[in-house]
């Protein structure tokens, strides 16, 4: 199981705080995620895809990645958040 | 060369006076405009060792060839003065109609000396300058004097004014127009010491452009841009979205920098803001982004609305211990009525607060003194600020100042930079952005370094070395520097492909002086060196770059040993010796030896 914090305006969407999934990659958590959570869909993640929107990146153990194949280990908390920084 | 006037005007508050000064054509080009060209200006204009607060300090106001071309968030005015918080360069930008205004006068800039003989409204209509009475207007706030002016002389007029806190010398006061400030770094202390309450300021003349139907399209596909992804996060929820997730990080700064996580977070975050506090949003003028959220206090007390940006949030919340979001907008609005800087307002508290938790004597009453966690004595210190009243007198100077008044060791926790207070970023968890701070010309800012955004991204690796963290912190000063003299908004710096390329050609329809996405990105490098040229004339020395020593060392911060690697390395970066210092030929290099 995998802990998905999300922040912002997917949290507004989701109407939650954070989702569990699972899957052993950030793709497959996309992916799951977006199953779990429609609302998703478009804005924070593309249909076609099940990847992330542009504007968007996880967080995995303190490290941004947009990259699908990047591992995600069982129990992990990943954060879902605006990939613009700052202001 | 179009899209400017070529000229600036030198105003004399003493004498009344003023007149018209050639810009050279070679300083337009290779400083642009707006915080390049006023850097310029305060580099002529200031007298070496000039005190902040003395007559001679000029108090400079410079538009930019962008302004006023459709170019969407291009209506910003930039605000240079030596600062009274850092006796450095301080520089800040104001969105809104102030700037194109200024423009329309028929000069580039306002360089402002001398004080008037009473307190004064400085009118500038069409290039016509006159001074007049403003005695009634003192204590007013700077919306309700910009009211009361716009009444008094029309509404075409668009007017910069400071609040109380101004008027009374807060070092960190700051200058209002059309409800945005220019707040970092204390030019309202400076407005104020030349008894100037506000400048109206209206004009007819804008510059021709070099070619108006390819500027147009340009301008279009930018505005189109400007409402894509690169935007979304500021449109949607505004900065405030920072918060909560910034605490998960562990780098919100909370209770004075004494820890990175708050556990009131989530009740000031900006998703809570949104869905239980907010009312509409506002854009700038010329702007097609609009992130300025309103937000509407709902306690059952007299209702307040207004804006409330990440860094006054961080700043009046968990940086004091808050977790009432209707006392932070609360303290926000006061913060804006006042005409202070929410930044260093916060810090500055928070300081206090902790030497009432060491048990410090501050020398006040100990009703007096604020507390963390406690809303009503933020709310009261900040009024006793904006006054010079009691404790407020103290804290007016801001946390340097103070805490060499005070002494007992409290130097440890005033949380700046050369005497700017810290933004709203850990730099224990964010090296980049730590380097970025301590560097900085103005002290420590987010926004002339944005070097956290490397931070804040898969760029870089956690482990990257200091030269990698160096270019990185050094080429963000500079894409800063020439955003801030194009006086387009930093919100727009993801929606273009390539920054400088892009930028480069927008300028060349606009002036008509061929620029290469290089050359631009040159003279950025040419601004910030002018800026730290400014500094080591003032006194500047390497040991002014650095961190508090709160946020080095320790089990999550960053080591002196690995701070030293990392500026030793941006001095490398940026030709530098290993003093900071810049050697002649390095001036020469960047076409800066010629113009100072």
């Amino acid at each position: 199981m995998v802990r998905v914090e999300l922040f912002g305006v997917p949290r507004l969407l989701a109407g939650a705080r954070e989702i569990p999934v699972t899957g052993e990659t950030l793709g497959a958590v996309s992916r799951a995620l977006l199953d779990a959570c429609p609302a998703l869909a478009g804005r924070v993640i593309d249909p076609r895809t099940a990847w992330l929107a542009d504007g968007y990146i996880f967080v995995v153990d303190g490290r941004f990645s947009r990259d699908p194949a990047c591992p995600v280990s069982a129990g992990a908390t990943v954060f879902l958040v605006s990939s613009v920084a700052g202001g | 060369m179009q899209g400017v006037h070529g000229r600036a005007l030198h105003i004399d508050l003493a004498s009344g006076s003023a007149e018209p000064h050639p810009i050279p054509e070679p300083v337009a080009v290779r400083l642009i405009g707006g915080t390049g060209l006023a850097s310029y200006l305060l580099y002529r204009w200031a007298p070496q060792g000039v005190e902040p607060l003395a007559p001679d300090n000029p108090l400079i106001f410079a538009a930019s060839p962008f302004i006023g071309t459709g170019i969407t968030t291009a209506s910003k005015v930039a605000v240079v003065t030596k600062s009274p918080q850092t006796g450095m360069i301080g520089d800040s930008l104001s969105s809104s109609y102030l700037a194109i205004a200024l423009k329309r006068t028929g000069f580039d800039a306002l360089v402002i000396t001398g004080a008037a003989p009473a307190w004064s409204l400085l009118v500038v209509d069409d290039g016509r300058v006159e001074l007049r009475p403003a005695a009634d207007l003192l204590g007013r706030t700077p919306a309700e004097t910009a009211e009361a002016i716009r009444a008094r002389l029309g509404a075409g007029f668009r007017v910069a004014a400071i609040g109380v806190a101004g008027e009374r010398g807060v070092r960190y006061a700051a200058i209002s127009n059309d409800g945005r400030l220019a707040g970092r770094t204390g030019a309202g202390a400076v407005m104020g010491s030349k008894r100037l309450k506000a400048i109206a300021v209206r004009g007819s003349g804008l510059p021709t452009v070099a070619d108006p139907a390819g500027l147009a399209r340009a301008a279009r596909d930018l505005a189109a841009r400007s409402l894509g992804p690169g935007t979304a996060k500021y449109r949607e929820l505004g900065t405030a979205a920072n918060l909560a997730f910034f605490n998960r990080l562990g780098v919100l700064p909370t209770r004075n920098f004494q820890q990175g996580e708050f556990a009131g977070a989530e009740a000031i975050s900006g998703e809570t803001l949104f869905l239980e506090h907010r009312t509409d949003k506002h854009a700038c003028a010329a702007c097609t982004i609009g992130c300025e959220h309103h937000y509407r206090t709902r306690d059952g007390g007299p209702a307040r609305e207004g804006r409330l940006e990440y860094e006054s949030l961080f700043a009046l919340g968990s940086l004091c211990g808050i977790d009432d979001p209707n006392a932070v907008l609360r303290a926000a609005a006061l913060c804006d009525d006042l005409g202070i800087d929410a930044i260093t307002t916060g810090s500055t508290v928070a300081w206090a607060m902790e030497c009432a938790e060491r048990g410090v004597d501050l020398g006040y009453p100990a009703a007096e003194v604020p507390r963390f966690g406690d809303a009503s004595s933020l709310l009261r210190t900040i009024e006793a600020i904006g006054e010079r009243r009691g404790i407020g007198d103290l804290l007016a100077e801001g946390s340097r100042r103070a805490a060499a008044r005070v002494g007992q060791g409290s130097a440890s926790w005033a949380m700046h930079v050369k005497g700017l207070e810290l933004p709203g970023y850990d730099p224990r968890k964010l090296p980049t952005l730590a380097l970025g701070l301590a560097v900085a010309t103005r002290g420590a800012c987010h926004n002339r370094s944005s070097a956290y955004e490397v931070d804040f991204s898969d760029r870089l690796a956690p482990e990257a070395e200091a030269q990698a963290r160096a270019r990185a912190a050094a080429a963000a000063e500079d894409q800063a520097a020439v955003l801030d003299s194009l006086t387009i908004c930093k919100f727009l710096r993801h929606c273009f492909d390539d920054l400088y390329a892009e930028a480069a050609e927008l300028y060349r329809l606009v002036t008509g002086v061929p620029t290469s996405g290089d050359e631009l990105r040159l003279a950025g490098e040419r601004i910030n060196n002018l800026k730290k040229l400014f500094n080591i004339r003032e006194g500047w020395t390497r040991a002014d770059d650095w961190l508090p020593d709160r946020v080095l060392g320790g089990e999550a911060g960053i080591t002196p040993e690995r701070l030293t690697a990392l500026i030793d390395a941006y001095y490398r970066v940026r030709g530098w010796d290993a003093d900071g210092r810049i050697p002649a030929d390095h001036l020469a290099r960047l076409g800066l030896a010629d113009l100072v």
